[in-house]
């Protein structure tokens, strides 16, 4: 009986959703994370004022190894939000990538991006408060999360696209991405890259969703 | 889709206005507060209201949307007190002290592998719980070192228990027995890595 149940199950309208536009967005991601996987960071140079000599800074091997797994981690929840075809799947990505950028610069002992970096984690956690609720408020009114279907049904209304505009600002787009400039002063530069890398193929992603939806 | 009845259409607008004022409450509450701490505390209760309107939906779907919704505010919340912890310098690693009688060296063991043996009978999320118990109480007893490596290679084995159990439920339907099965004890060990690691936490690490 229960094989049965399980063989007629369908796959439901939730699907992986590419189109030519995702798809160049899905290639620009994954090549930032091969990026990420195979290069070692940069030793970023202090010239000191008024001589010639300068120094070096070395990153601890820990500290490479903590911020290439978030710089991966981050740019794998890109790709999950590029490719989802699932409102709601896409608003959990967005958090994460959110939260995975903070984790990029968590491990820098510098009190500058450790301050910047815990008023942009409030920032983000504000920010799934309107991307949650504007998933929600599209399911309760149109019956579906898959943007394949919200695409023939008309548009959504228009207080849950602003919502998940406005979450998805939060999570980092102007004008809070003024809160990141100081998070780029940590050293570690490809993975301190897959923080603005994240953030414009998110701000890409959701402008399609917002005029399909 | 979800369809909903003229009444159910009332009772919705009318449960999103309550939760948008109180939305508004929260984020005025954000406003007033200047001390990190704090505002750390009461953008935590914010996210709760973000899980209300998703619970407004009422229907199963609702539960599978707030799971990962809370999953994510949790996830949140423990990385940027971390972050808070670095910013202040209270990252202070000093060692416990433990309880220095006789019954903790003798006891925790046997009733540590009695709960653990009656939890891998039980499999599933409750087993795991009750197998964790036990490797809590074996945790707390005296003259333990705790294998946190082995801890977190059974937690990695189970993640890759779980998937295989999902790969059979879409690919090899007719096999759902056994991924239930597969995907019962890997939830049982990730329960169980889970939960014991708290047993560990006593000041130490």
């Amino acid at each position: 009986m229960f094989e049965q149940i399980l063989l007629t199950l369908p796959f439901g309208d939730i699907v992986h959703y590419l189109s030519g536009y995702t798809v160049v967005l899905f290639a620009f991601a994954a090549m930032f994370v091969i990026l990420a996987v195979i290069s070692l960071p940069e030793k970023p140079v202090d010239i000191v004022f008024g001589t010639d000599g300068y120094y070096t800074k070395e990153i601890p091997v820990d500290l490479m190894k903590f911020q290439r797994f978030m710089a991966i981690a981050c740019g794998i929840a890109t790709i999950g939000a590029i490719t989802t075809g699932d409102v709601f799947n896409f608003t959990l990505f967005a958090a994460f990538i959110g939260i995975l950028n903070i984790g990029i610069v968590a491990a820098v002992k510098n009190k500058h991006v450790l301050d910047a970096a815990f008023s942009y984690g409030l920032v983000v956690m504000m920010a799934t408060v309107p991307l949650f609720a504007g998933a929600a408020i599209i399911a309760a009114t149109c019956g579906t999360l898959s943007i394949w279907e919200l695409a023939g049904t008309g548009p959504a209304p228009l207080v849950a696209r602003l919502l998940i505009l406005v979450g998805v600002l939060g999570e980092g787009m102007a004008p809070f991405y003024i809160g990141k400039a100081e998070i780029t002063r940590a050293p570690g530069a490809p993975y301190i890259l897959m923080i603005h890398v994240s953030s414009l193929l998110l701000f890409l992603r959701v402008v399609e969703i917002l005029l399909t939806v | 889709m979800i369809e909903l009845s003229l009444a159910m259409t009332q009772l919705y607008t009318a449960g999103i206005a309550v939760a948008f004022i109180a939305i508004i409450i929260a984020f005025s509450a954000v406003l007033r507060e200047k001390d990190d701490i704090h505002k750390l505390i009461i953008i935590d209760l914010i996210e709760i209201t973000g899980l209300v309107v998703i619970a407004l939906i009422a229907t199963d779907l609702a539960e599978a949307l707030i799971l990962p919704g809370l999953v994510v505010g949790v996830a949140e919340i423990m990385a940027v007190s971390e972050l808070w912890l670095a910013k202040e310098n209270l990252q202070q690693k000093r060692s416990a002290k433990k309880l220095d009688i006789e019954v903790m060296k003798t006891a925790p063991p046997i009733i540590g592998i009695m709960l653990a043996a009656y939890g891998i009978f039980l499999t599933g999320f409750s087993g795991g719980l009750i197998a964790a118990l036990g490797l809590m109480v074996y945790f707390l007893g005296k003259n333990v070192d705790v294998p946190f490596a082995k801890i977190e290679n059974a937690a990695g084995y189970a993640w890759a228990l779980w998937v295989i159990a999902f790969l059979i439920f879409m690919l090899v339907p007719s096999q759902w027995f056994l991924a239930v099965m597969l995907a019962a004890v890997g939830i049982m060990l990730k329960v169980m890595a889970k939960m014991s690691l708290v047993g560990t936490m006593r000041g130490a690490e």
